[in-house]
Protein backbone atom coordinates (compact mmCIF):
# COMPACT_ATOMS: atom_id res chain seq x y z
CA UNK A 1 0.00 0.00 0.00
CA UNK A 2 2.89 1.98 0.98
CA UNK A 3 4.36 1.52 -2.10
CA UNK A 4 1.33 2.43 -4.54
CA UNK A 5 0.64 5.29 -2.24
CA UNK A 6 4.16 6.95 -3.22
CA UNK A 7 4.20 5.98 -6.42
CA UNK A 8 0.67 7.66 -6.79
CA UNK A 9 2.64 11.03 -4.77
CA UNK A 10 5.69 10.94 -7.67
CA UNK A 11 3.38 10.46 -10.56
CA UNK A 12 1.49 13.40 -9.05
CA UNK A 13 4.57 15.42 -8.75
CA UNK A 14 5.65 14.50 -12.14
CA UNK A 15 2.30 15.78 -14.16
CA UNK A 16 1.46 18.25 -11.58
CA UNK A 17 -1.18 20.09 -14.23
CA UNK A 18 -3.30 17.04 -13.69
CA UNK A 19 -2.95 16.96 -9.87
CA UNK A 20 -6.38 19.01 -9.72
CA UNK A 21 -7.49 21.62 -11.23
CA UNK A 22 -9.20 25.06 -10.09
CA UNK A 23 -12.13 26.39 -12.26
CA UNK A 24 -13.20 30.08 -13.72
CA UNK A 25 -16.73 29.49 -14.54
CA UNK A 26 -16.97 25.86 -14.72
CA UNK A 27 -13.73 25.64 -17.04
CA UNK A 28 -10.62 24.38 -15.72
CA UNK A 29 -8.07 26.75 -15.43
CA UNK A 30 -4.20 25.07 -14.87
CA UNK A 31 -3.21 25.96 -10.84
CA UNK A 32 0.27 26.68 -11.68
CA UNK A 33 -1.05 29.42 -13.68
CA UNK A 34 -0.15 32.98 -12.65
CA UNK A 35 -3.46 35.39 -13.02
CA UNK A 36 -2.42 38.60 -14.93
CA UNK A 37 -6.51 39.95 -15.44
CA UNK A 38 -9.65 38.85 -13.81
CA UNK A 39 -12.98 40.03 -13.80
CA UNK A 40 -16.36 38.52 -14.07
CA UNK A 41 -16.16 38.12 -17.27
CA UNK A 42 -13.07 37.21 -18.58
CA UNK A 43 -9.67 35.39 -16.89
CA UNK A 44 -5.70 35.68 -18.14
CA UNK A 45 -3.66 33.19 -16.96
CA UNK A 46 0.27 32.54 -18.09
CA UNK A 47 1.09 29.08 -17.26
CA UNK A 48 4.75 27.65 -17.40
CA UNK A 49 4.22 24.89 -19.77
CA UNK A 50 4.41 24.21 -23.40
CA UNK A 51 1.70 24.99 -25.82
CA UNK A 52 1.02 21.39 -26.52
CA UNK A 53 0.79 20.62 -22.96
CA UNK A 54 -1.44 22.59 -21.99
CA UNK A 55 -3.76 22.12 -25.18
CA UNK A 56 -2.68 18.32 -23.99
CA UNK A 57 -4.20 19.37 -20.12
CA UNK A 58 -7.90 20.78 -22.00
CA UNK A 59 -8.65 18.07 -24.29
CA UNK A 60 -7.85 15.47 -21.31
CA UNK A 61 -9.59 17.61 -18.94
CA UNK A 62 -12.86 18.19 -21.86
CA UNK A 63 -12.84 14.97 -23.11
CA UNK A 64 -15.89 14.41 -21.66
CA UNK A 65 -18.31 17.13 -23.16
CA UNK A 66 -19.56 16.68 -26.56
CA UNK A 67 -20.45 20.06 -27.47
CA UNK A 68 -16.78 21.74 -27.18
CA UNK A 69 -14.56 21.62 -30.69
CA UNK A 70 -11.12 22.54 -30.63
CA UNK A 71 -10.11 25.09 -33.57
CA UNK A 72 -6.27 25.56 -34.69
CA UNK A 73 -5.55 28.47 -35.82
CA UNK A 74 -2.42 30.00 -36.67
CA UNK A 75 -1.46 32.27 -33.23
CA UNK A 76 -3.54 30.22 -31.08
CA UNK A 77 -5.52 27.14 -30.34
CA UNK A 78 -8.99 27.89 -29.66
CA UNK A 79 -11.52 25.80 -27.59
CA UNK A 80 -15.49 26.72 -27.97
CA UNK A 81 -18.13 25.72 -26.58
CA UNK A 82 -21.89 24.69 -28.04
CA UNK A 83 -23.27 23.62 -25.76
CA UNK A 84 -24.52 25.08 -21.88
CA UNK A 85 -21.50 25.97 -20.34
CA UNK A 86 -21.09 28.98 -18.25
CA UNK A 87 -17.84 29.98 -20.84
CA UNK A 88 -17.98 30.73 -24.02
CA UNK A 89 -14.09 30.17 -25.27
CA UNK A 90 -11.23 29.37 -23.94
CA UNK A 91 -8.35 30.71 -26.20
CA UNK A 92 -4.41 29.13 -25.45
CA UNK A 93 -1.86 31.23 -27.42
CA UNK A 94 0.97 29.72 -29.76
CA UNK A 95 3.22 32.43 -28.63
CA UNK A 96 5.57 31.10 -25.79
CA UNK A 97 6.99 33.57 -24.52
CA UNK A 98 7.86 33.30 -20.78
CA UNK A 99 5.04 30.57 -20.49
CA UNK A 100 1.45 29.88 -22.32
CA UNK A 101 -1.24 32.49 -21.91
CA UNK A 102 -4.93 31.07 -21.76
CA UNK A 103 -7.87 33.17 -22.10
CA UNK A 104 -11.45 32.31 -20.85
CA UNK A 105 -14.07 34.05 -21.76
CA UNK A 106 -18.07 33.89 -20.30
CA UNK A 107 -20.30 33.13 -22.63
CA UNK A 108 -21.85 36.00 -23.81
CA UNK A 109 -25.07 36.92 -25.55
CA UNK A 110 -22.52 40.02 -28.10
CA UNK A 111 -20.72 36.70 -29.99
CA UNK A 112 -24.47 34.91 -30.55
CA UNK A 113 -26.46 38.11 -31.68
CA UNK A 114 -22.72 38.97 -33.48
CA UNK A 115 -22.53 35.94 -35.22
CA UNK A 116 -26.05 35.50 -36.32
CA UNK A 117 -26.58 39.40 -37.45
CA UNK A 118 -23.25 38.07 -39.60
CA UNK A 119 -24.78 34.80 -41.13
CA UNK A 120 -28.07 36.40 -41.67
CA UNK A 121 -26.41 39.07 -43.87
CA UNK A 122 -24.50 36.40 -45.34
CA UNK A 123 -27.37 34.83 -46.71
CA UNK A 124 -28.65 37.99 -48.39
CA UNK A 125 -24.46 38.13 -49.95
CA UNK A 126 -25.07 34.29 -51.42
CA UNK A 127 -28.44 35.04 -52.72
CA UNK A 128 -27.28 38.67 -53.86
CA UNK A 129 -24.14 37.10 -55.99
CA UNK A 130 -26.21 34.64 -57.36
CA UNK A 131 -28.67 37.98 -58.71
CA UNK A 132 -25.96 39.01 -59.73
CA UNK A 133 -24.56 35.63 -61.67
CA UNK A 134 -27.93 34.96 -62.96
CA UNK A 135 -28.41 38.98 -64.33
CA UNK A 136 -25.13 38.74 -66.05
CA UNK A 137 -25.42 35.34 -67.42
CA UNK A 138 -29.19 36.23 -68.63
CA UNK A 139 -28.15 39.21 -70.87
CA UNK A 140 -25.43 37.64 -72.33
CA UNK A 141 -27.53 34.65 -73.41
CA UNK A 142 -30.30 36.63 -74.29
CA UNK A 143 -28.02 38.45 -76.34
CA UNK A 144 -26.97 35.31 -77.91
CA UNK A 145 -30.43 34.24 -78.40
CA UNK A 146 -31.41 37.41 -80.02
CA UNK A 147 -28.82 37.73 -82.60
CA UNK A 148 -29.41 34.00 -83.26
CA UNK A 149 -32.76 34.64 -84.27
CA UNK A 150 -32.36 37.76 -86.46
CA UNK A 151 -29.77 35.53 -88.22
CA UNK A 152 -32.70 33.39 -88.99
CA UNK A 153 -35.25 35.81 -89.71
CA UNK A 154 -32.72 37.45 -92.34
CA UNK A 155 -31.86 34.20 -94.12
CA UNK B 1 -48.34 -31.28 -15.48
CA UNK B 2 -49.05 -29.79 -12.79
CA UNK B 3 -51.45 -26.33 -12.23
CA UNK B 4 -48.52 -24.26 -10.96
CA UNK B 5 -46.20 -25.58 -14.22
CA UNK B 6 -49.06 -24.43 -16.57
CA UNK B 7 -49.45 -21.33 -14.99
CA UNK B 8 -45.39 -20.38 -15.30
CA UNK B 9 -45.72 -21.72 -18.73
CA UNK B 10 -48.70 -18.63 -19.15
CA UNK B 11 -46.91 -16.40 -17.65
CA UNK B 12 -43.44 -16.64 -19.59
CA UNK B 13 -45.43 -16.81 -22.88
CA UNK B 14 -46.87 -13.94 -21.55
CA UNK B 15 -43.39 -12.09 -20.85
CA UNK B 16 -42.69 -12.69 -24.84
CA UNK B 17 -45.56 -10.08 -25.66
CA UNK B 18 -46.08 -6.76 -25.06
CA UNK B 19 -49.05 -6.75 -22.52
CA UNK B 20 -46.76 -7.23 -19.59
CA UNK B 21 -44.90 -3.87 -21.16
CA UNK B 22 -47.62 -1.68 -21.42
CA UNK B 23 -47.08 1.86 -20.16
CA UNK B 24 -49.26 5.39 -20.07
CA UNK B 25 -46.70 6.92 -22.45
CA UNK B 26 -46.60 4.36 -24.81
CA UNK B 27 -50.43 4.84 -25.10
CA UNK B 28 -50.00 8.84 -25.60
CA UNK B 29 -47.95 8.12 -28.24
CA UNK B 30 -49.88 5.71 -29.86
CA UNK B 31 -52.68 8.93 -29.92
CA UNK B 32 -49.72 10.90 -31.34
CA UNK B 33 -49.60 8.70 -34.46
CA UNK B 34 -53.24 8.15 -34.67
CA UNK B 35 -53.60 12.21 -34.62
CA UNK B 36 -50.62 12.44 -37.70
CA UNK B 37 -52.56 9.49 -39.87
CA UNK B 38 -55.72 10.97 -38.89
CA UNK B 39 -54.49 14.56 -40.28
CA UNK B 40 -53.02 12.87 -43.29
CA UNK B 41 -56.05 10.91 -44.33
CA UNK B 42 -58.87 13.14 -42.96
CA UNK B 43 -57.33 16.72 -43.21
CA UNK B 44 -54.91 15.83 -46.13
CA UNK B 45 -52.11 17.76 -44.42
CA UNK B 46 -48.85 17.24 -46.36
CA UNK B 47 -50.26 13.28 -46.68
CA UNK B 48 -47.15 11.63 -48.20
CA UNK B 49 -45.15 12.78 -45.41
CA UNK B 50 -47.52 12.68 -42.43
CA UNK B 51 -48.67 9.14 -43.39
CA UNK B 52 -45.74 7.28 -42.91
CA UNK B 53 -44.67 9.30 -40.27
CA UNK B 54 -48.04 9.08 -37.93
CA UNK B 55 -47.83 5.26 -38.69
CA UNK B 56 -44.08 5.06 -37.63
CA UNK B 57 -44.70 6.85 -34.47
CA UNK B 58 -47.21 4.16 -34.07
CA UNK B 59 -45.71 1.12 -34.64
CA UNK B 60 -42.44 1.60 -33.18
CA UNK B 61 -44.30 2.68 -29.42
CA UNK B 62 -45.09 -1.46 -29.04
CA UNK B 63 -42.69 -2.82 -26.42
CA UNK B 64 -40.57 -5.60 -27.51
CA UNK B 65 -40.61 -4.61 -31.49
CA UNK B 66 -37.84 -5.35 -33.22
CA UNK B 67 -37.59 -1.71 -35.00
CA UNK B 68 -35.11 0.32 -34.15
CA UNK B 69 -32.62 -1.44 -31.96
CA UNK B 70 -30.25 -4.34 -33.29
CA UNK B 71 -30.32 -7.92 -33.58
CA UNK B 72 -27.08 -9.67 -33.03
CA UNK B 73 -25.18 -6.62 -33.81
CA UNK B 74 -27.48 -6.05 -36.82
CA UNK B 75 -29.79 -3.09 -37.33
CA UNK B 76 -33.13 -3.64 -37.50
CA UNK B 77 -35.56 -3.07 -40.04
CA UNK B 78 -36.65 0.37 -39.18
CA UNK B 79 -33.28 1.31 -37.70
CA UNK B 80 -31.46 0.27 -40.95
CA UNK B 81 -33.66 2.87 -42.85
CA UNK B 82 -32.49 5.34 -40.33
CA UNK B 83 -28.76 4.48 -39.86
CA UNK B 84 -28.35 4.04 -43.78
CA UNK B 85 -31.00 6.97 -44.74
CA UNK B 86 -30.69 9.58 -42.63
CA UNK B 87 -27.73 9.45 -40.43
CA UNK B 88 -25.29 8.86 -43.24
CA UNK B 89 -27.61 12.00 -44.86
CA UNK B 90 -28.43 10.56 -48.13
CA UNK B 91 -32.70 10.66 -48.02
CA UNK B 92 -32.93 14.25 -48.09
CA UNK B 93 -30.27 14.79 -50.55
CA UNK B 94 -32.19 12.14 -53.05
CA UNK B 95 -35.17 14.00 -52.20
CA UNK B 96 -33.57 17.06 -53.56
CA UNK B 97 -32.37 15.60 -56.30
CA UNK B 98 -36.42 14.56 -57.03
CA UNK B 99 -37.58 18.12 -55.81
CA UNK B 100 -35.11 19.52 -58.55
CA UNK B 101 -36.52 17.39 -61.25
CA UNK B 102 -39.64 18.72 -60.79
CA UNK B 103 -38.62 21.98 -60.37
CA UNK B 104 -38.76 24.74 -63.51
CA UNK B 105 -36.63 27.79 -62.16
CA UNK B 106 -37.74 29.81 -64.59
CA UNK B 107 -39.87 32.23 -62.86
CA UNK B 108 -36.60 33.24 -60.77
CA UNK B 109 -34.75 33.31 -63.77
CA UNK B 110 -36.96 35.89 -64.85
CA UNK B 111 -37.22 38.02 -62.20
CA UNK B 112 -33.82 37.53 -60.53
CA UNK B 113 -34.39 40.02 -57.71
CA UNK B 114 -36.92 38.65 -56.01
CA UNK B 115 -33.93 35.65 -54.60
CA UNK B 116 -33.60 38.92 -52.09
CA UNK B 117 -36.81 37.90 -51.00
CA UNK B 118 -35.79 34.32 -50.18
CA UNK B 119 -33.12 36.03 -48.01
CA UNK B 120 -35.44 38.63 -46.17
CA UNK B 121 -37.45 35.51 -45.06
CA UNK B 122 -35.04 33.69 -43.44
CA UNK B 123 -35.26 36.60 -40.56
CA UNK B 124 -37.44 33.67 -38.39
CA UNK B 125 -34.58 31.68 -38.35
CA UNK B 126 -32.21 33.80 -36.89
CA UNK B 127 -34.56 35.32 -34.05
CA UNK B 128 -35.94 31.96 -33.34
CA UNK B 129 -32.23 30.63 -32.52
CA UNK B 130 -31.89 33.78 -30.15
CA UNK B 131 -35.31 32.96 -28.36
CA UNK B 132 -34.25 28.88 -28.60
CA UNK B 133 -30.99 29.25 -26.95
CA UNK B 134 -32.71 31.81 -24.25
CA UNK B 135 -34.84 28.96 -23.29
CA UNK B 136 -31.63 26.42 -22.55
CA UNK B 137 -31.25 24.51 -25.73
CA UNK B 138 -27.70 24.49 -26.40
CA UNK B 139 -26.28 26.50 -29.96
CA UNK B 140 -26.45 23.32 -31.96
CA UNK B 141 -30.08 22.31 -30.82
CA UNK B 142 -31.25 25.84 -31.13
CA UNK B 143 -29.63 26.20 -34.76
CA UNK B 144 -31.70 23.39 -35.34
CA UNK B 145 -34.87 23.82 -34.41
CA UNK B 146 -34.59 27.62 -35.89
CA UNK B 147 -34.51 26.43 -39.32
CA UNK B 148 -38.09 24.78 -39.17
CA UNK B 149 -39.24 28.31 -40.36
CA UNK B 150 -37.50 28.13 -43.45
CA UNK B 151 -40.46 25.66 -44.33
CA UNK B 152 -37.87 23.03 -45.86
CA UNK B 153 -38.05 20.08 -44.59
CA UNK B 154 -35.08 17.91 -46.35
CA UNK B 155 -32.82 20.79 -44.99
CA UNK B 156 -34.46 20.16 -41.84
CA UNK B 157 -33.86 17.08 -41.50
CA UNK B 158 -30.05 17.54 -43.04
CA UNK B 159 -29.37 20.23 -40.67
CA UNK B 160 -30.76 18.39 -37.61
CA UNK B 161 -28.95 15.31 -38.37
CA UNK B 162 -26.24 16.61 -38.41
CA UNK B 163 -26.53 19.31 -35.38
CA UNK B 164 -28.26 17.74 -33.48
CA UNK B 165 -29.95 14.12 -34.40
CA UNK B 166 -32.15 13.82 -30.89
CA UNK B 167 -34.46 16.41 -32.11
CA UNK B 168 -34.85 14.56 -35.34
CA UNK B 169 -38.78 13.34 -34.98
CA UNK B 170 -39.75 16.77 -33.40
CA UNK B 171 -38.37 18.78 -35.67
CA UNK B 172 -39.05 17.23 -38.63
CA UNK B 173 -42.34 16.64 -37.60
CA UNK B 174 -42.80 20.42 -36.71
CA UNK B 175 -41.81 21.05 -40.07
CA UNK B 176 -43.88 19.61 -42.20
CA UNK B 177 -46.85 20.26 -40.13
CA UNK B 178 -46.66 23.89 -40.38
CA UNK B 179 -45.85 23.91 -43.92
CA UNK B 180 -49.01 21.78 -44.26
CA UNK B 181 -50.70 24.80 -42.37
CA UNK B 182 -49.34 27.14 -45.01
CA UNK B 183 -52.77 28.37 -45.98
CA UNK B 184 -53.88 28.68 -42.53
CA UNK B 185 -50.69 30.59 -41.42
CA UNK B 186 -49.88 32.89 -43.52
CA UNK B 187 -53.31 35.10 -44.92
CA UNK B 188 -54.12 36.44 -41.42
CA UNK B 189 -50.15 37.44 -41.75
CA UNK B 190 -49.97 38.67 -45.04
CA UNK B 191 -53.22 41.02 -44.54
CA UNK B 192 -51.69 42.63 -41.33
CA UNK B 193 -48.56 43.20 -43.02
CA UNK B 194 -50.41 44.85 -46.20
CA UNK B 195 -52.93 47.57 -47.03
CA UNK B 196 -55.35 47.31 -49.69
CA UNK B 197 -52.91 49.27 -51.89
CA UNK B 198 -50.28 46.99 -51.79
CA UNK B 199 -52.59 43.78 -52.52
CA UNK B 200 -53.67 45.36 -55.46
CA UNK B 201 -50.54 45.50 -57.04
CA UNK B 202 -50.13 43.88 -60.70
CA UNK B 203 -46.94 43.19 -61.81
CA UNK B 204 -45.43 42.72 -65.26
CA UNK B 205 -45.77 39.53 -67.12
CA UNK B 206 -42.35 37.60 -66.48
CA UNK B 207 -39.99 37.86 -69.80
CA UNK B 208 -39.90 34.40 -71.14
CA UNK B 209 -36.55 32.43 -70.62
CA UNK B 210 -34.58 30.96 -72.97
CA UNK B 211 -33.82 27.08 -72.63
CA UNK B 212 -29.96 28.18 -72.29
CA UNK B 213 -30.25 30.29 -69.40
CA UNK B 214 -32.50 27.51 -67.87
CA UNK B 215 -29.51 25.08 -68.51
CA UNK B 216 -26.54 27.46 -67.46
CA UNK B 217 -28.51 28.18 -63.98
CA UNK B 218 -28.03 24.86 -62.10
CA UNK B 219 -24.28 25.35 -62.86
CA UNK B 220 -24.22 29.01 -61.88
CA UNK B 221 -26.10 28.74 -58.69
CA UNK B 222 -24.20 25.54 -57.70
CA UNK B 223 -20.80 26.80 -58.26
CA UNK B 224 -21.45 29.89 -56.47
CA UNK B 225 -22.86 28.20 -53.45
CA UNK B 226 -20.02 25.29 -53.65
CA UNK B 227 -17.71 28.56 -53.60
CA UNK B 228 -19.49 30.35 -50.50
CA UNK B 229 -21.27 27.77 -48.17
CA UNK B 230 -19.48 24.76 -49.31
CA UNK B 231 -21.12 22.86 -46.42
CA UNK B 232 -24.74 22.74 -47.84
CA UNK B 233 -23.67 21.44 -51.52
CA UNK B 234 -24.41 18.03 -51.00
CA UNK B 235 -28.14 19.17 -50.66
CA UNK B 236 -27.98 21.69 -53.07
CA UNK B 237 -25.77 20.28 -55.59
CA UNK B 238 -28.04 17.32 -55.73
CA UNK B 239 -31.13 19.69 -56.27
CA UNK B 240 -29.44 21.64 -59.18
CA UNK B 241 -28.22 17.82 -60.80
CA UNK B 242 -31.93 16.90 -60.85
CA UNK B 243 -33.07 20.48 -62.45
CA UNK B 244 -29.85 20.17 -64.75
CA UNK B 245 -31.29 16.84 -66.18
CA UNK B 246 -34.77 17.95 -66.54
CA UNK B 247 -33.70 21.14 -68.70
CA UNK B 248 -31.01 19.43 -70.49
CA UNK B 249 -33.71 17.08 -71.94
CA UNK B 250 -31.47 14.47 -72.56
CA UNK B 251 -31.69 12.36 -69.72
CA UNK B 252 -35.55 11.67 -69.92
CA UNK B 253 -35.63 8.28 -68.06
CA UNK B 254 -32.77 9.77 -65.44
CA UNK B 255 -35.21 12.89 -64.68
CA UNK B 256 -38.77 10.37 -65.09
CA UNK B 257 -36.70 8.22 -62.39
CA UNK B 258 -35.37 11.01 -60.09
CA UNK B 259 -38.74 13.12 -60.05
CA UNK B 260 -41.24 9.75 -59.59
CA UNK B 261 -40.61 5.92 -58.61
CA UNK B 262 -36.71 6.97 -56.74
CA UNK B 263 -38.80 10.19 -54.76
CA UNK B 264 -41.44 8.38 -53.77
CA UNK B 265 -39.15 4.94 -52.71
CA UNK B 266 -37.08 7.69 -50.06
CA UNK B 267 -40.40 9.53 -49.22
CA UNK B 268 -41.67 6.04 -47.66
CA UNK B 269 -38.46 6.03 -45.95
CA UNK B 270 -38.06 9.01 -45.12
CA UNK B 271 -41.31 9.14 -43.10
CA UNK B 272 -41.47 6.09 -41.51
CA UNK B 273 -37.53 6.32 -40.15
CA UNK B 274 -38.57 9.64 -38.79
CA UNK B 275 -41.76 8.63 -37.59
CA UNK B 276 -39.35 5.37 -35.96
CA UNK B 277 -37.33 8.56 -34.13
CA UNK B 278 -40.23 9.24 -31.79
CA UNK B 279 -40.29 6.81 -29.36
CA UNK B 280 -41.83 7.37 -26.04
CA UNK B 281 -39.13 8.02 -24.31
CA UNK B 282 -37.80 10.75 -26.28
CA UNK B 283 -40.56 12.24 -27.07
CA UNK B 284 -42.32 13.03 -23.96
CA UNK B 285 -40.50 15.74 -22.56
CA UNK B 286 -40.61 19.71 -22.75
CA UNK B 287 -38.66 19.74 -25.29
CA UNK B 288 -40.99 18.52 -28.66
CA UNK B 289 -44.07 20.94 -27.20
CA UNK B 290 -41.76 23.70 -27.04
CA UNK B 291 -40.14 23.07 -30.61
CA UNK B 292 -43.80 22.92 -32.25
CA UNK B 293 -44.98 26.43 -30.07
CA UNK B 294 -41.81 28.26 -31.45
CA UNK B 295 -41.96 26.50 -34.74
CA UNK B 296 -45.26 28.25 -35.38
CA UNK B 297 -43.32 31.86 -33.89
CA UNK B 298 -40.59 30.83 -36.58
CA UNK B 299 -42.75 30.38 -39.45
CA UNK B 300 -44.82 33.68 -39.15
CA UNK B 301 -41.87 35.58 -38.53
CA UNK B 302 -40.12 34.23 -41.96
CA UNK B 303 -43.40 35.05 -44.05
CA UNK B 304 -43.28 38.54 -41.82
CA UNK B 305 -39.45 38.69 -42.91
CA UNK B 306 -40.31 37.74 -46.73
CA UNK B 307 -43.04 40.58 -47.11
CA UNK B 308 -40.56 43.58 -45.54
CA UNK B 309 -38.23 42.65 -47.91
CA UNK B 310 -40.76 43.06 -50.77
CA UNK B 311 -42.07 46.56 -49.39
CA UNK B 312 -38.27 47.64 -48.38
CA UNK B 313 -37.52 46.50 -52.20
CA UNK B 314 -40.49 48.48 -53.43
CA UNK B 315 -38.46 51.64 -51.88
CA UNK B 316 -35.92 51.55 -54.69
CA UNK B 317 -38.17 49.98 -57.57
CA UNK B 318 -39.53 51.61 -60.35
CA UNK B 319 -41.99 48.64 -60.89
CA UNK B 320 -43.26 47.57 -57.40
CA UNK B 321 -43.62 44.58 -56.44
CA UNK B 322 -47.00 42.92 -54.80
CA UNK B 323 -45.63 42.48 -50.95
CA UNK B 324 -48.11 39.47 -51.34
CA UNK B 325 -45.88 37.49 -52.44
CA UNK B 326 -43.17 38.18 -50.24
CA UNK B 327 -44.71 35.60 -48.12
CA UNK B 328 -43.60 32.78 -50.72
CA UNK B 329 -40.26 33.78 -49.43
CA UNK B 330 -40.44 30.79 -46.66
CA UNK B 331 -40.23 27.79 -49.01
CA UNK B 332 -42.89 25.41 -49.11
CA UNK B 333 -42.78 25.07 -52.26
CA UNK B 334 -45.64 25.35 -54.17
CA UNK B 335 -47.77 25.68 -50.95
CA UNK B 336 -46.42 29.39 -49.96
CA UNK B 337 -46.94 30.67 -53.56
CA UNK B 338 -50.60 29.79 -54.17
CA UNK B 339 -51.33 31.24 -50.79
CA UNK B 340 -50.08 34.27 -52.74
CA UNK B 341 -52.46 33.99 -55.73
CA UNK B 342 -55.29 32.89 -53.85
CA UNK B 343 -54.61 36.30 -51.70
CA UNK B 344 -54.14 38.15 -54.70
CA UNK B 345 -57.61 37.01 -56.22
CA UNK B 346 -59.06 37.82 -53.23
CA UNK B 347 -58.62 41.51 -53.48
CA UNK B 348 -58.32 41.65 -57.13
CA UNK B 349 -60.29 39.16 -59.79
CA UNK B 350 -57.83 39.37 -62.34
CA UNK B 351 -54.60 39.66 -60.10
CA UNK B 352 -52.54 36.50 -61.04
CA UNK B 353 -49.77 36.22 -58.34
CA UNK B 354 -48.72 32.65 -58.56
CA UNK B 355 -45.86 32.67 -61.35
CA UNK B 356 -44.34 35.96 -59.72
CA UNK B 357 -44.82 34.01 -56.35
CA UNK B 358 -42.87 31.00 -57.39
CA UNK B 359 -39.62 32.94 -57.41
CA UNK B 360 -39.35 33.95 -54.26
CA UNK B 361 -40.73 30.51 -53.53
CA UNK B 362 -37.62 28.70 -55.19
CA UNK B 363 -35.73 31.51 -53.74
CA UNK B 364 -36.53 30.25 -50.25
CA UNK B 365 -35.47 27.17 -50.64
CA UNK B 366 -32.41 28.18 -51.75
CA UNK B 367 -32.14 31.02 -49.27
CA UNK B 368 -32.91 28.15 -46.39
CA UNK B 369 -30.54 25.73 -47.47
CA UNK B 370 -27.99 28.79 -47.19
CA UNK B 371 -29.12 29.84 -44.19
CA UNK B 372 -28.56 25.99 -42.87
CA UNK B 373 -24.98 25.88 -44.70
CA UNK B 374 -24.36 28.84 -42.36
CA UNK B 375 -24.78 27.08 -39.54
CA UNK B 376 -23.51 24.34 -39.97
CA UNK B 377 -20.07 26.07 -40.87
CA UNK B 378 -20.49 27.84 -37.63
CA UNK B 379 -20.40 24.59 -35.81
CA UNK B 380 -17.82 22.31 -37.92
Amino acid sequence: MKKFASICVSLMLLFPVFVSADDFLGAPVIPEGKELNKTDVRLEVIIPLSHEEVVSYYREALKDFTDIKFRNWPDATYIEDDGNMPWHSITISKDEKDGTHVTIVKDNWTWIIGTLVLRYIGVFVVLMLLFAGMTVSGKIISGFVRRAELKKTAA
Amino acid sequence: MTVNEILDLLYGTLQTTGLLHLQWNIVIMWGVGSLFIYLAIAKKFEPLLLLPIGFGIFIVNFPLVPLMGYSDGHAQLLMFFYKYGLQWEIIPCVIFLGLGAMTDFGPLIANPKTLLVGAGAQLGVFITFTGTVLVGFTLKEAASVSIIGGADGPTTIYLTQHLAPQLLGPNALAAYSYMAMVPLIQPPIIRMMTNMKERKIRMRQLRPVSRQEKILFPLISSGIIALLVPSVIPLIGMFMLGNLMKESGVVGRLTESAQGPLMNIVTIFLGVSVGATMQANNFLSWKPLFIFSLGLLDFAVCTVGGILTVKIMNLFLKEKMNPIIGAAGVSAVPMAARVSQMEGLKYDRTNHLLMHAVGPNLAGVIGSAAAAGMFIAMFD
